[in-house]
């Protein structure tokens, strides 16, 4: 089959559209705009010092690096899986006028949380120097293999998510809670050795993220991969993303009946 | 290959009888339902189209007439793509530029400029293609003082003729029209008349829902008249909308 130049070039500047869109819509009207993305994990890791170090007095070496090289990639997935609980709805007005492909929507809006992830690595930078660690050239592998890994489990979920709350909207908020005992058994607040060594295995295959964070902050503060934390959430991932393409294949095409 | 651009066989659209979302039981108990299509068949759905079959070649002028809930606006979504059928094959060779509930596809809070790149490009152009027609596009919808400013500012009327000026100014193959006659001031209303008009002249394929009975006489080729989502006739416009305003004035 011949590859049509302009259609591609269509859906490119489609996903470019609403992803832009998506950006320009969600701070458009705020004075500090898009550094209210960073702002939030910035302030989350702030209370957690708090918490931990001063109040419970647990010490961990490096603290504000440890906390946020987890806690940024966190915030891309956590955004990207609320947001899109709403966003088929808040879109019906072009779902309902344009034909064109509803998944581009969830994509767009991945994308756009993706962008204020990669505005937070200069900050990891900074930190890495100013606890006396180095940028290695591995992180030229690992960033982009774990942003593929997470990029397609945010998708899969959103996607499931997006389409199964425009039937019951009370998903929503089983949402919002699902998400934080997610935040709560993924190693973010604190490192996966702290997993008492019996659950390991658990924790590992039953939760792609745990590896993921896991190997996220192990690329930041000590530039190394590791391949089999790698191999697990590769193949968490890809079984999510299909799993939430089934689910949006079959439930978006009754979606007007409902929206 | 047939030589229909529009080839709709036997549509029928049902829609579920409920018209709120379900709760979290009725959820629990239909999801398995919802996932393998085996929802009960329940008297109480109703069916938008029933049985509905359309043939419309390349150049053809199709005025669609009906009383409100016909099934008019459905048998347009259809054609456009939005709405899926629950029954019966739909073949649409070509773009498909809908002049219908102009603007909704509108952002309030991205500007004139922003919201004309948004939906030209949800309407099937390339990026390029509006950055090279927008001063045209802001031109023909006569709004450039306002073009920067976010359109939660701009009037109804405003709103409108710029949605109407992206949809123009897409080079649409197929075009339908929903009542669109009826853009902005009366200067304004000739205007856009005269742009669809020679669109229509132009070999462009058109469906189009209108009210006004002398708009279909003078413009389209054929007329189909709807009730209840089927065809009650079909065929010249006069013949067409003479039986139609006949059973009209029986019922009023």
């Amino acid at each position: 089959m011949k590859i049509d130049r302009t259609k591609l070039q269509r859906e490119i500047d489609l996903l470019w559209i609403l992803t832009r869109k998506e950006i320009i819509l969600q701070y458009k009207r705020t004075s500090l705009g898009i550094f209210w993305s960073l702002l939030n994990p910035l302030l989350l890791a702030f209370v957690f010092y708090i918490a931990f170090n001063i109040i419970l007095g647990v010490h961990i070496p490096n603290f504000p690096l440890f906390i946020l090289s987890a806690l940024f990639p966190w915030t891309w997935f956590s955004t990207s899986v609320s947001a899109s609980t709403v966003s088929l709805i808040s879109n019906k007005s072009l779902i309902k006028k344009f034909p064109f492909p509803k998944h581009y929507l969830l994509i767009a809006s991945v994308l756009s949380q993706g962008i204020h992830f990669v505005f937070s690595l200069p900050i990891i930078i900074i930190l890495v120097y100013v606890y006396g660690k180095h940028v290695d050239i591995i992180w030229l592998t690992g960033i982009p293999i774990l942003l593929i890994i997470q990029f397609m489990i945010t998708i899969g979920l959103s996607l499931a998510v997006s389409v199964i709350n425009v039937y019951f909207m009370d998903f929503q908020f089983i949402v919002g809670f699902l998400l934080q005992v997610l935040f709560w058994i993924t190693p973010i607040v604190y490192k996966f050795d702290n997993i008492p060594e019996i659950y390991r295995t658990l924790f590992l295959y039953l939760n792609p993220l745990a590896s993921l964070m896991s190997s996220w902050r192990e690329l930041f503060m000590s530039n190394k991969i590791y391949w089999n934390w790698i191999g697990i959430a590769l193949l968490g991932s890809i079984s999510i993303l299909f799993l939430g393409l089934a689910i949006f294949r079959r439930l978006s095409k009754r979606i007007d009946e409902v929206v | 290959m047939n030589h229909f651009v529009i080839d709709l066989e036997h549509i029928w659209k049902k829609y579920p009888a409920k018209k709120d979302r379900p709760g979290f039981k009725e959820f629990m108990v239909n999801f398995y339902k919802l996932i393998y299509k085996k929802r009960n068949h329940v008297n109480s759905d109703f069916y938008a189209i029933r049985d509905l079959t359309l043939k419309i070649k390349k150049g053809e002028c199709i005025g669609i007439i009906g009383q409100n809930g016909a099934g008019k606006s459905t048998l347009l979504s259809i054609i456009l793509g939005t709405i899926l059928p629950s029954k019966g094959r739909v073949t649409v060779l070509g773009r498909v530029t809908p002049l219908l509930e102009l603007g909704a596809g509108f952002h309030q809070d991205l500007t004139g400029r922003e919201n004309i790149i948004l939906n030209g490009i949800l309407l099937g152009m390339t990026k390029l293609d509006v950055l090279r027609k927008m001063d045209t596009i802001i031109r023909f919808s006569e709004l450039e003082e306002f073009i920067d400013l976010p359109v939660r500012t701009y009037s109804s009327g405003m709103y409108l003729r710029l949605a109407f000026s992206v949809a123009i100014h897409t080079d649409p193959k197929i075009l339908i029209v929903d009542e669109v006659l009826s853009v902005g001031d009366e200067r304004f209303q000739k205007k856009s008349k005269e742009v669809i008009l020679k669109l229509i002249k132009g070999g462009i394929t058109t469906v189009f829902v209108s009210h006004n009975l002398k708009d279909i006489e003078e413009i389209c080729n054929r007329a189909l008249w709807l009730r209840h989502g089927q065809v009650i006739a079909e065929g010249e416009p006069r013949m067409v909308t003479e039986r139609y305003k006949k059973e009209m004035n029986k019922i009023g």
